[in-house]
């Protein structure tokens, strides 16, 4: 099936890149496991917008055109698929495992989104999502 | 069982509409004569009635009812389905991963005979809409016939559990998944797939039943010849002209306009026709695809054969609300206007309840089953909704308040149940109104193609759900119960004038079939979104078995009725904040008897 032209300029704006990154090497979840005490040898990477408040804007702006809200929620708040603005990261929440989570997708159907992404747009939505602060106390009992 | 809190008091309780009109005698031809009691195919028979002629269990003894068996599928997933039972063996399909288990009835305690675990991929978990649900099975020919989520068809062998065969019918990678019940028609297999917030292109397909073999393949939108409405064949009762699943669209909208069929199947034997619904057209913002876009939210009347496409009418043309008209088609013969006619009732997402010629498409009655603002009324010469334009929804609209009912319905998936004894139609509703704020969606593939949000609220009384008994030839409501929550639980008829239904916080009740007058009920260990069936077992009584286990679109905004994710701090629906007080996760499979 062939994917639409995105056309739409401020879309492609967006999408403009300024250094292309290569595809990044491995990485590790804080919550892994190490056989030995051992990490195994990995890359981190590093977000290079980083307290960017135009790059959170932006990213905001791809949330919704590349339809992430669709299943992650209005504000990433959660939906079919998992909350991003709760602080609690299935697949870890450094940078690198971000930016992996949405680059390679994840099995239970998140979309790979490598395809059609390239990096810095990846960077910019981990740049709005690390700008969602979590609440400071969350209720454990809902009524 | 344990008693309600005294605050629960005044749900529940009968709302009496009237008396309950003096019954004439069942419909001739509607159903079996004889009832085998047994429960082949998930409605129980090609009408879709959900009615048996068992009377064990009735009106005086029910109070009696116990639970004498149960059984956990450790599965968290929303249960909805029910379980078969042919030849003495229940047969059950959990939510995802989709275990099929059969149990031997003829055996102390209900032994496993065999259990079929398929590899399906955990890709769908993230592509399926609203939950990991499963509609469950239909039996025939010595096999057992579903759907696995991640859009395959399988057959399994009743004598040994082992697969018969398995078809991709589906592409998971677009949007489709395979959470309902196919039908089985003489030699096909009937299965269509979910995908409409996905903006995947609606489809049924008849399966050889032998091979598995796809034979045929419908499209609900496109071209005469890929919607197989040939000339001389297709004739809708309101609508003329070529071409209307695709000049009804803008340029193309139909190649990803949804129209799914993830909902139920029925068949006339006398008129070799099934009837089908389809879901809502994609995207939710109306404004990306001007027109009536047929066939979305449409009944569809089809040659079980070939596919060929008989009549369609539309429900909601143009479709501003995501109002799926995916509901049951229960077939039955009523004297409407003195007149004896071979219709369809159809309790649609829309608010209205429709009773329609079943050989022509004409539309005989449309009255609201619930609090209903976006139409005024269905005018029965064009068979269209008078709408209300302040209800119309779409980018430019900004947010669009108070519309009732929601996107989940006057009714959603849950189905209704035909007594041919009261010649009463028992329908599971909602009460729930909406905001609609639509923005314009992109479509990519594989992600979803929607551009609405949609905060829900309480409809008019408070309570959120009622369960109605319904008139469908005079088209009007006979009796209700309100509850605290929608009830998404199918309805069971019996001869024995009890009906069956579950409720959201966990009770599976059974109520008086002529006056509502609730009989009996227990507690059930989590909220029932399943549909009751009843069945003669192996030791000659009479038994009722259901699903308990919450889920379904209520996995989407529970929050903290999840049970497996502790990764998963949601606040809960602020419509419903304090469900999770009375339910939790978790799958079982229950059956009563006296």
């Amino acid at each position: 099936m062939a994917l639409r032209p995105l056309t739409a300029a401020p879309l492609l704006a967006l999408l403009v890149t300024s250094a292309q990154e290569p595809v990044p090497p491995a990485v590790r979840y804080e919550q892994h496991v190490f056989a030995g005490g051992n990490p195994p040898p990995a890359g981190t990477l590093q977000n290079p917008f980083t307290g960017d408040r135009k790059a959170v804007a932006d990213g905001e702006k791809l949330f919704g055109l590349f339809n992430c809200d669709g299943c992650h929620g209005g504000g990433a708040v959660g939906f079919v698929g998992p909350s991003l603005a709760d602080g609690r990261w299935r697949y870890g929440g450094a940078d690198g495992e971000v930016f992996h989570s949405i680059y390679y997708g994840r099995p239970r159907g998140m979309p790979a989104f490598g395809g059609i992404l390239p990096p810095d747009a990846i960077w910019k939505l981990v740049t709005y999502l690390q700008s969602l602060e979590p609440k400071q106390d969350i209720s454990t009992v809902s009524w | 069982m344990t008693e309600a809190p005294s605050h629960l008091l005044l749900l529940g309780t009968l709302v009496a509409l009237g008396a309950p009109r003096q019954r004439a005698a069942p419909p001739a031809n509607a159903s079996p004569a004889q009832d085998d009691g047994q429960w082949t195919i998930p409605a129980k028979d090609y009408a879709a009635t959900r009615y048996s002629a068992l009377t064990d269990i009735n009106a005086t003894n029910v109070k009696r009812l116990r639970a004498v068996w149960t059984f956990s599928s450790g599965v968290l997933g929303g249960h909805e389905g029910q379980p078969l039972v042919v030849n003495h063996t229940m047969y059950v399909v959990t939510p995802y991963p989709n275990v099929l288990y059969a149990f031997d009835l003829a055996q102390e305690g209900f032994p496993l005979k065999w259990k079929y675990r398929p590899y399906v991929n955990p890709a769908a978990i993230g592509i399926a809409c609203c939950d990991v649900i499963n509609r469950g099975a239909s039996y025939a020919d010595g096999k057992i016939v579903y759907n696995l989520l991640d859009g395959h068809t399988v057959a399994i062998d009743t004598a040994t559990g082992k697969e018969v065969w398995k078809t991709q019918v589906a592409e998971v990678r677009t949007g489709e998944t395979t959470p309902m019940a196919p039908l089985v028609v003489k030699d096909r297999v009937i299965v269509g797939a979910s995908g409409g917030e996905y903006g995947v292109r609606g489809w049924v397909k008849g399966l050889d039943l032998a091979t598995g073999r796809v034979v045929w393949t419908a499209y609900n939108a496109g071209p005469d010849d890929e919607v197989l409405a040939r000339p001389g064949t297709f004739r809708p009762f309101y609508d003329r002209g070529a071409d209307l699943g695709r000049t009804s669209w803008p340029e193309g909208g139909w190649k990803h306009g949804g129209a799914p069929v993830w909902g139920w199947l029925s068949y006339d034997p006398d008129l070799d026709l099934v009837y089908y619904g389809t879901g809502n057209p994609a995207p939710y913002n109306a404004e990306q695809r001007p027109g009536d876009n047929k066939w979305a939210t449409s009944v569809l009347a089809r040659r079980p054969a070939d596919g060929s496409l008989v009549w369609a009418y539309q429900f909601t043309p143009a479709d501003s609300w995501d109002y799926d008209a995916v509901q049951e088609m229960i077939l039955a013969d009523l004297t409407i206007k003195g007149r004896r006619r071979k219709v369809l009732v159809h309790f649609d997402k829309n608010g209205f309840a429709y009773t329609i010629d079943r050989a022509t498409g004409e539309v005989l009655l449309a009255e609201p089953y619930v609090f209903v603002n976006w139409a005024k009324r269905v005018d029965l010469m064009t068979g269209r909704p008078e709408v209300d334009p302040a209800k119309l929804t779409g980018a430019s609209r900004g947010t669009v308040k108070d519309i009732c009912p929601t996107l989940e319905g006057g009714k959603n998936q849950q189905p209704a149940a035909y007594s041919l004894r009261t010649g009463l139609f028992y329908v599971p509703t909602n009460n729930l109104c909406m905001d609609y704020a639509a923005v314009r969606a992109t479509y990519l593939v594989g992600t979803p193609f929607i551009g609405a949000s949609t905060p829900y609220k309480p409809g008019p009384g408070g309570s959120l759900g009622a369960f109605i008994a319904w008139d469908a030839a005079r088209g009007r409501k006979v009796w209700e119960i309100r509850e605290k929550y929608p009830v998404w639980s199918g309805a069971l008829a019996t001869a024995g004038d009890v009906v069956f239904y579950g409720t959201l916080d966990g009770w599976f009740k059974a109520v008086d079939a002529k006056s509502g007058v609730p009989l009996w009920k227990m507690k059930v260990g989590s909220g029932v979104v399943g549909n009751p069936i009843t069945f003669r077992g192996a030791d000659k009584r009479q038994y009722v078995a259901v699903y308990a286990g919450i889920g379904g679109d209520w996995f989407l905004l529970s929050g903290d009725v999840r049970s497996d994710d502790p990764a998963d701090v949601r606040p809960p629906a602020d419509f419903m904040p304090d469900i999770a007080r009375y339910t939790s996760q978790g799958g079982i499979v229950w059956l009563f008897a006296l």
